[in-house]
């Protein structure tokens, strides 16, 4: 697969994986990119051994998990990138909601969601996590009813 | 959305706007930083580069006479040289750690990774210290038997009580302040890690 092609398939998948992770726009854009640096990087060493998709999300989670140390040692974004296109925030307070609310679970939590909500197979899911797949499912289930109950809090439904 | 135990996240989820950066910019920011990479590590090896050839020109222009000046020349170098190998080292192990490993495999090897920073910061710092001190009174052992008692007395005890105020305040200092970071970095890798048990 080329870069460009894997480029255009998955920048939008993977940006919403790291906006779950750290609910902000621009760091979200900048752990994206990061995310396609080392993708651009490694892509000859990819051997079929997984499929595609489960080798670049285990890039895209393990590097949302770096930042964390990140986070203490550097100021945001160190290298500022001229976007092609305004930034954009969405508009509508639900969706702004669920991004919130699933920054605030546990790291690991914000990533299997994110790979859920993503239509990832539970099987690949587990392969990007390190967890059996009748883990994966336990975990999904709790974290969906824990976002329910946030909603349903919040009044938003 | 009406039904109370199915709102739809998938759909919420899939709703937020994205903008895909211009491609070329991408690949301009990974030429950015390999350049940044090489940078830093020119300037390092400039570095030592500078102060060994320094070094060497001392021993070749003044011509030492002792022993104990040419032993501390050769362990005032190795003392730099091999703080920089160990920190440089270091370095390169942690720019490679494996990123297409599982999250849990990759979380152990951050941990790893943080234990051993934290070992080095604390006993290769110790380590570079005392070998410098040892080699700088050493080197200048010669110069001072030609200096009056007084004289000798005073370069000593200068050059030794600014090793000990690095000894016993400014490295501790700052031992404590890197050991705080990565201490705390390893809780919260491993206060992660504990999510996935």
């Amino acid at each position: 697969m080329e870069f460009e092609e894997i480029y255009k398939t998955y920048w939008d998948r993977i940006f919403r994986l790291c906006m779950g992770f750290v609910n902000d726009y621009d760091a979200a854009q900048d752990l994206a990119q990061e995310t396609f640096i080392i993708v651009w990087q490694k892509l000859e060493t990819f051997r079929n051994e997984s499929s595609i998709g489960t080798w670049i999300f285990r890039i895209a989670s393990n590097n949302c998990l770096r930042q964390i140390e990140k986070q203490k040692r550097f100021p945001k974004s160190e290298l500022p990138i001229h976007l092609s296109e305004e930034k954009q925030t969405s508009l509508e307070p639900q969706i702004q909601f669920l991004y919130k609310c699933i920054a605030e679970l546990p790291e690991t939590e914000r990533i299997i969601i994110s790979l859920e909500l993503e239509d990832v197979r539970q099987a690949e899911i587990a392969k990007i996590i390190g967890l059996s797949e009748a883990n994966v499912r336990v975990k999904i289930h709790r974290i969906k009813e824990k976002l329910t109950q946030k909603f349903k809090e919040n009044g938003q439904r | 959305m009406d039904n109370d135990n199915n709102i739809d996240f998938k759909d919420l989820w899939k709703k937020q706007s994205v903008s895909q950066p211009d491609m070329q910019d991408l690949l301009a920011r990974v030429n950015k930083f390999k350049r940044a990479g090489l940078r830093s590590l020119w300037i390092t090896n400039m570095l030592l580069f500078a102060t060994t050839a320094f070094i060497v020109f001392v021993w070749i222009y003044y011509q030492p006479q002792f022993i104990s000046t040419k032993i501390g020349i050769i362990v005032t170098i190795l003392a730099m040289m091999i703080y920089l190998f160990v920190y440089n080292k270091l370095l390169s192990t942690y720019k490679s750690i494996e990123t297409t490993q599982t999250n849990q495999e990759y979380l152990q090897n951050l941990i790893l990774i943080k234990k051993k920073q934290q070992f080095l910061q604390t006993t290769m710092m110790r380590f570079y210290f005392a070998t410098l001190t040892f080699g700088i009174c050493l080197y200048m052992y010669e110069y001072a038997s030609r200096m009056t008692f007084l004289g000798a007395s005073l370069a000593y005890g200068l050059t030794l009580l600014w090793m000990a105020v690095n000894w016993f305040f400014i490295l501790p200092k700052q031992i404590k302040k890197q050991q705080f970071k990565i201490n705390s970095l390893i809780e919260k890798f491993e206060e992660i890690n504990k999510q996935l048990l």
